[in-house]
């Protein structure tokens, strides 16, 4: 479904991201972990055309995604959610989720301008489901709540939900469950599973083990800008050279 | 004081807050999409002279030459915001301050202008339902973009333009329509403002004339359309109600912005603030 091939950037003289070929297959739940400053959000700006590769080919679905602008990536049916949490801090719960329909409105200037039928009916819809994406995470009671007066824990349930809304086939997950607690690591999970049943792909970046391990169906590790490994989660957790560069780092044996 | 003689000392008061609230609305219109940009005035500048050369040298119609006084600015946002809305922040404040220069220098050499005197003479076409339907149509598209997807974009944009983008949002496109909207906006005000004024001088439409429309969206707010009116209205009011301060306009506008920005930063009219007080 994605495919990354022989993927590089560098900023100024340091290689963030130094040949990393990836292909994500469609339905999977597919993990990419590595110690902090290995490149993973890097990989994401890339996929989602933040910006261009120093090297190397992005394909999705067949086609090549090098060269678009985000918001045609967009389009194209990938959406993703932020570390540093990127929310409309003054818009409601709903509006956020409505905006991230914004290209799915199919009503022109005019219809807009008189309220035509057609406009209020869109716009009907686009609430009705806005409300059903909250509720799917859990928010449906804080619709009209601002942005901003959430929790962290909701904060990142609402991108999510935001994501959700542009009816995307890929989605990519920043560290979802970063700061939260246990029940809400576990709804998400619940969450991302569910989503999985509705056929749609997940790639993620999460340094919670657990979560990951019990969540994907395959697992990349980055570390300094290559990949070191690629596999299952049992095989993953396994490879000497992951325990070395990552996970040895967190329980010293 | 009968009501014809009220409205013969103070029509042109009257018309200018509808004027100036037209023109607040237009840098509302950039303001809400997060752009800082100080063209209006140039815009205004535009569209006055426009509709002033037309209904004086051509005699044509009051509504075409309001109408091409309205397109001209338009055009010309058109053509200098496609490069110049590359840039944000201060940046674009300063492209857009220069352009305002380049304008009002313009405006100053031409003979079609009359150069340092400016037009005078203009036929005083406008009437106060001129001023309250162009007023009124501004308000109705404006308050139908708000509740839309335009005007989500708009707010979007204005917090987070990178998140707004990966939402599919074509933010150099819905940029430019509030450019180009702004300007048409402010282009009408002028027609508008220069068929009872009588007189045009470049002047008119320099940095100060810049800077007082943004003050009137500041102070007023922007966080809804009543917010620019307000302050276009009070702005306008201020000098007459103070006309011993007169020469001090300037500074009490700057004070008046420092003082608004410090006390109540969403300036003076905020659905936000009232709803807090409410819940107390």
């Amino acid at each position: 479904m994605l495919k990354l091939e022989n993927l590089s950037r560098q900023f100024g003289g340091v290689r963030a991201l130094d040949d990393v070929t990836l292909t994500i297959p469609p339905g999977q739940i597919y993990g990419l972990i590595g110690p902090n400053g290995a490149g993973k959000t890097t990989v994401f700006n890339l996929v989602t055309g933040l910006f261009p590769p120093s090297g190397g080919t992005l394909e999705y679905d067949g086609r090549s995604l090098l060269g678009l602008p985000p918001e045609r990536i967009a389009l194209r049916g990938i959406a993703r959610t932020f570390q540093n949490i990127r929310l409309f801090q003054e818009m409601t719960l709903i509006d956020n989720v409505i905006v991230g329909m914004h290209a799915h409105l199919p009503y022109n200037f005019l219809d807009l301008l008189l309220r035509t039928t057609r406009f209020r009916e869109i716009e009907r819809k686009a609430r009705t489901r806005a409300l059903q994406l909250l509720h799917r995470v859990g928010l449906g009671p804080l619709c009209e709540e601002l942005a901003g007066n959430l929790s962290y824990g909701n904060q990142r349930k609402l991108e999510i939900a935001r994501a959700l809304a542009s009816n995307p086939r890929l989605l990519l997950l920043d560290e979802p469950v970063a700061g939260m607690n246990a029940t809400e690591k576990n709804e998400i999970m619940s969450l991302i599973r569910s989503l999985k049943q509705d056929r749609l792909t997940v790639f993620m970046i999460e340094h919670d083990m657990r979560f990951v391990m019990g969540l994907c169906d395959t697992v990349a590790v980055l570390n300094f800008g290559r990949i070191i490994a690629e596999g299952k989660p049992a095989a993953i957790q396994a490879d000497p050279a992951v325990i070395e560069a990552y996970l040895g780092q967190e329980e010293p044996a | 004081m009968d009501w014809s003689s009220w409205w013969e000392t103070y029509s042109t008061l009257v018309l200018s807050i509808g004027v100036y609230g037209m023109l607040a609305l237009s840098i509302y219109l950039t303001l809400s999409c997060g752009l800082l940009s100080l063209a209006n005035a140039a815009f205004m500048g535009i569209g006055a002279y426009v509709s002033a050369i037309i209904t004086l040298q051509y005699e044509w119609p009051f509504a075409v030459a309001l109408l091409l006084g309205t397109a001209a600015p338009a055009t010309v946002a058109l053509l200098v915001g496609i490069p110049v809305l590359r840039l944000s922040g201060v940046y674009l404040a300063m492209a857009t301050l220069g352009f305002g220069e380049v304008v009002r220098v313009v405006l100053l050499n031409l003979d079609i202008t009359g150069g340092p005197l400016g037009l005078n003479g203009i036929p005083p076409l406008t009437s106060g339902w001129h001023v309250l339907l162009a007023l009124a149509c501004t308000i109705a598209l404006l308050q139908a973009m708000r509740r839309s997807r335009i005007g989500r974009a708009f707010e979007a944009i204005r917090e987070d333009e990178t998140a707004a983008r990966l939402m599919g949002i074509a933010t150099d496109r819905v940029k430019l329509l509030a450019f180009v909207l702004g300007a048409a906006i402010a282009g009408l005000a002028g027609g508008l403002n220069a068929h009872y004024t009588f007189t045009l001088s470049p002047g008119n439409f320099g940095f100060e004339n810049a800077v007082d429309i943004l003050t009137m969206a500041v102070l007023g707010g922007i966080q809804g359309l009543l917010g620019p009116l307000l302050g276009g209205a009070i702005l306008t009011l201020l000098p007459e109600l103070l006309r011993g301060l007169q020469e001090f306009r300037m500074a009490a506008n700057g004070l008046i912005l420092i003082v608004v920005v410090l006390f109540l930063p969403h300036g003076l009219w905020d659905p936000g603030r009232f709803r807090r007080w409410l819940k107390k």
